[in-house]
């Protein structure tokens, strides 16, 4: 049989019936379509969660002051709640040979009066290279310098969102003067907007000089975390050590188990999260694949029907000269194109809905060629895997019986 | 007589049933030359479907050797076996056996379609068969479930010719129709057995055989009688043990 006659067969004999023929591709629709829909959803907030992580930068460390003793007895104090981590610390730590960068900062709240609005906001001591650090870049004006942090100068640079919040969308609020508590603060700078980035919004925070903080704002010298940037990401886990080490024995503790301070890793975490939000698409895409199968069921169930129904053309293609394998070719190609068709408005339809959900919450839909290629390879293996039975049987039928059947 | 197309040679098909053995045919041997009219008659249970199944290759004799067109069947797998039917024989069925939902045309082609006829070839091929079947041309794109039996006998008869087989099997080609068309479709067969085909009809009907050039009686099994139709005492055996299962009731097509 020519591979057009193949063709314009199929078609005929799937017109025949274009009630249940498009039930049956409709299966297949639902099934191929929640793939596509879970699994872009899925890769989605993946990537949006991946995004944010890496927006804090993967070659950063996070030391963070925590209560000693991991394992040790006692009450166990939330990260940040204790105080062990110093300036000194962090000027120490800036000599070991893989770390690139250093940003101490230190964290408290408070009331901001400017002209016309006031806010709360978060305020942060930092150091003049905090902006290299966690890579910021300044939208207007200038950041903190290390002549304001030695000087306790009253500047204040604000994150973007502050910024709005306090002056409106049109005004450059640079120069102008900002009230809290008894600061008289002159804004220097204004950040561009950044997105939340690891454990800080910088958006909504104001940015003082590390001494000007300590001294008006949270009343320590104490520091609430230590941020690193490391030379090579591939040596990540060596600068844990190495960082480790130097505080260990700054802080004269022997065994890493009574450490007062703990070390966030980006990279680690970020190896972490993509597990989990992997684990999760797999998830999806598995209960979405159950009415796959419950399709692929469907075209078997179709095209059991049909050979039954047609037991008699079967017969007479048989005697005036069809074989066996022309009769199968024939079956196999009927369900190959209910799954292929089904196939192809699955996609759409997954894409849309993965759209539409996604625009719904807010999170993103990635519709990739590997999922697209996947439901491709899924349709076309269920259409003969699910089609070769019947196939078979009606190749397998024998001419004279089928002839007889009434 | 000129070249045999059908040459069985002590044919003997033996059923496996479930515990128990039915002999359908008990050694028939059977010649028919190129160019010949025959009919093989006989009542039900008689071993005419079974002999007629083996002549047209859809079933294959536990004993004996059966040459169609020289080529002996018993070599032959499934394959070569589809292959022959395709090439040589051209079946004619009593239900007609049409695709209900497809064209005139397309049914008439349908052979063509395991074959490497090119398009424009078929449809030359169909249209000359459906001329020589007389059915007229407007009649060609209707569906075959439209048209009346006759005309659908018409058709297959069409589609038993268009890959030209030097064989034509008929089994009770006019059972499924009313006598003045059964008659129109006899004098159809006679036009082209006059044209020079080679045409089997099976039939357990006296009137009908009696149109043919001759007659093949089969009873239990065995042939009892091999003659010409002027010959041929069918009347008699028609009005006596001829009770056949008559027509049977028309069934929609396959």
């Amino acid at each position: 049989m020519r591979f057009s006659d193949l063709i314009s067969e199929t078609l005929h004999s799937l017109t025949a019936n274009k009630v249940r023929s498009g039930l049956t591709i409709l299966g297949i629709v639902v099934g191929i379509a929640s793939v596509i829909a879970m699994v872009a959803i899925g890769q989605g907030s993946q990537a949006s969660i991946e995004q944010s992580i890496q927006a804090a930068g993967s070659n950063v460390l996070t030391v963070m002051p925590s209560a000693g003793g991991q394992s040790g007895p006692g009450v166990r104090m939330g990260a940040g709640s204790v105080e062990s981590l110093t300036r000194e610390d962090a000027e120490s730590l800036a000599g070991l040979s893989l770390v690139t960068g250093v940003a101490p900062s230190s964290q408290g709240q408070g009331q901001l009066v400017a002209a016309d609005a006031n806010a709360n906001a978060q305020f942060l001591g930092v150091t003049a290279d905090y902006v290299k650090v966690k890579g910021l870049t300044v939208a207007s004006g200038s950041f903190i310098t290390g002549r304001d942090d030695e000087k306790n100068a009253q500047v204040v640079v604000l994150g973007a969102t502050l910024a709005e919040d306090l002056f409106g969308e049109s005004v450059d609020p640079v120069g102008k003067r900002i009230r809290s508590g008894n600061m008289l603060l002159t804004v220097v700078g204004v950040l561009k907007e950044k997105g939340t980035s690891g454990f800080t919004n910088v958006d909504s925070a104001a940015i003082l000089p590390l001494s000007t903080c300590s001294r008006y704002v949270t009343g320590s010298e104490y520091l609430s975390s230590i941020t690193l940037t490391i030379a090579d990401e591939e040596q990540m886990d060596a600068a844990e050590n190495s960082v480790s080490g130097l505080l260990l024995q700054r802080h004269g503790i022997a065994s890493a188990d009574y450490a007062d301070f703990s070390i966030q890793n980006m990279a680690d975490m970020l190896e972490t999260v993509s597990s989990v939000t992997g684990t999760f698409t797999t998830l999806l895409a598995g209960i979405a694949g159950i009415s796959l199968l419950v399709g692929g069921i469907g075209i078997m169930n179709m095209m059991l029907t049909t050979v039954t129904e047609r037991t008699r053309e079967i017969g007479l293609r048989k005697a005036i000269g069809a074989d066996s394998s022309a009769i199968s070719a024939q079956f196999l190609a009927e369900s190959v194109t209910l799954t292929l068709i089904g196939g192809a408005l699955g996609i759409l339809t997954g894409w849309g809905i993965g759209a539409l959900a996604a625009s719904l919450l807010g999170a993103s839909a990635i519709v990739t060629l590997d999922s697209v290629l996947l439901a491709v390879g899924v349709c076309a293996f269920i259409g003969i895997v699910f089609g070769y039975y019947p196939a078979r049987r009606a190749a397998s039928l024998s001419p004279i019986e089928a002839l007889r059947y009434q | 007589m000129g070249t045999a197309v059908i040459d069985a040679r002590d044919l003997t098909k033996v059923y496996d049933g479930a515990g128990a053995e039915t002999v359908a045919l008990r050694g028939v041997t059977l010649r028919i030359d190129e160019g010949e009219y025959a009919a093989i008659m006989g009542p039900s249970g008689s071993g005419k479907s079974t002999l007629m199944h083996i002549l047209g290759c859809l079933d294959t004799p536990t004993e004996g050797a059966y040459l169609l067109s020289g080529r002996d069947v018993a070599e032959l797998d499934d394959y070569e076996l589809a292959e022959l039917r395709r090439t040589t024989v051209g079946f004619v069925f009593q239900a007609f056996n049409l695709l209900p939902r497809s064209t005139v045309m397309r049914n008439v082609i349908m052979p063509m379609l395991y074959t490497r006829v090119s398009h424009d070839e078929r449809d030359d091929r169909a249209a000359a068969a459906l001329r020589a079947v007389s059915l007229e041309e407007k009649l060609w794109t209707h569906r075959s479930n439209e048209l009346s039996g006759g005309q659908m006998q018409r058709v297959a008869i069409a589609r038993s010719l268009v890959n030209d087989p030097s064989l034509v099997l008929a089994d009770e080609p006019t059972g499924n129709l009313d006598t003045a068309t059964g008659d129109s479709v006899m004098d159809l067969f006679a036009r082209l057995n006059a044209e020079g085909r080679t045409i089997v009809l099976i039939t357990h009907e006296p009137d009908i055989a009696t149109r043919t050039r001759r007659v093949v009686r089969i009873t239990d099994g065995r042939i009892v009688e091999d003659a010409a139709t002027a010959d041929a005492d069918i009347r008699q055996y028609g009005n006596g043990d001829g009770a056949d299962s008559a027509v049977s009731p028309r069934v929609g097509d396959a």
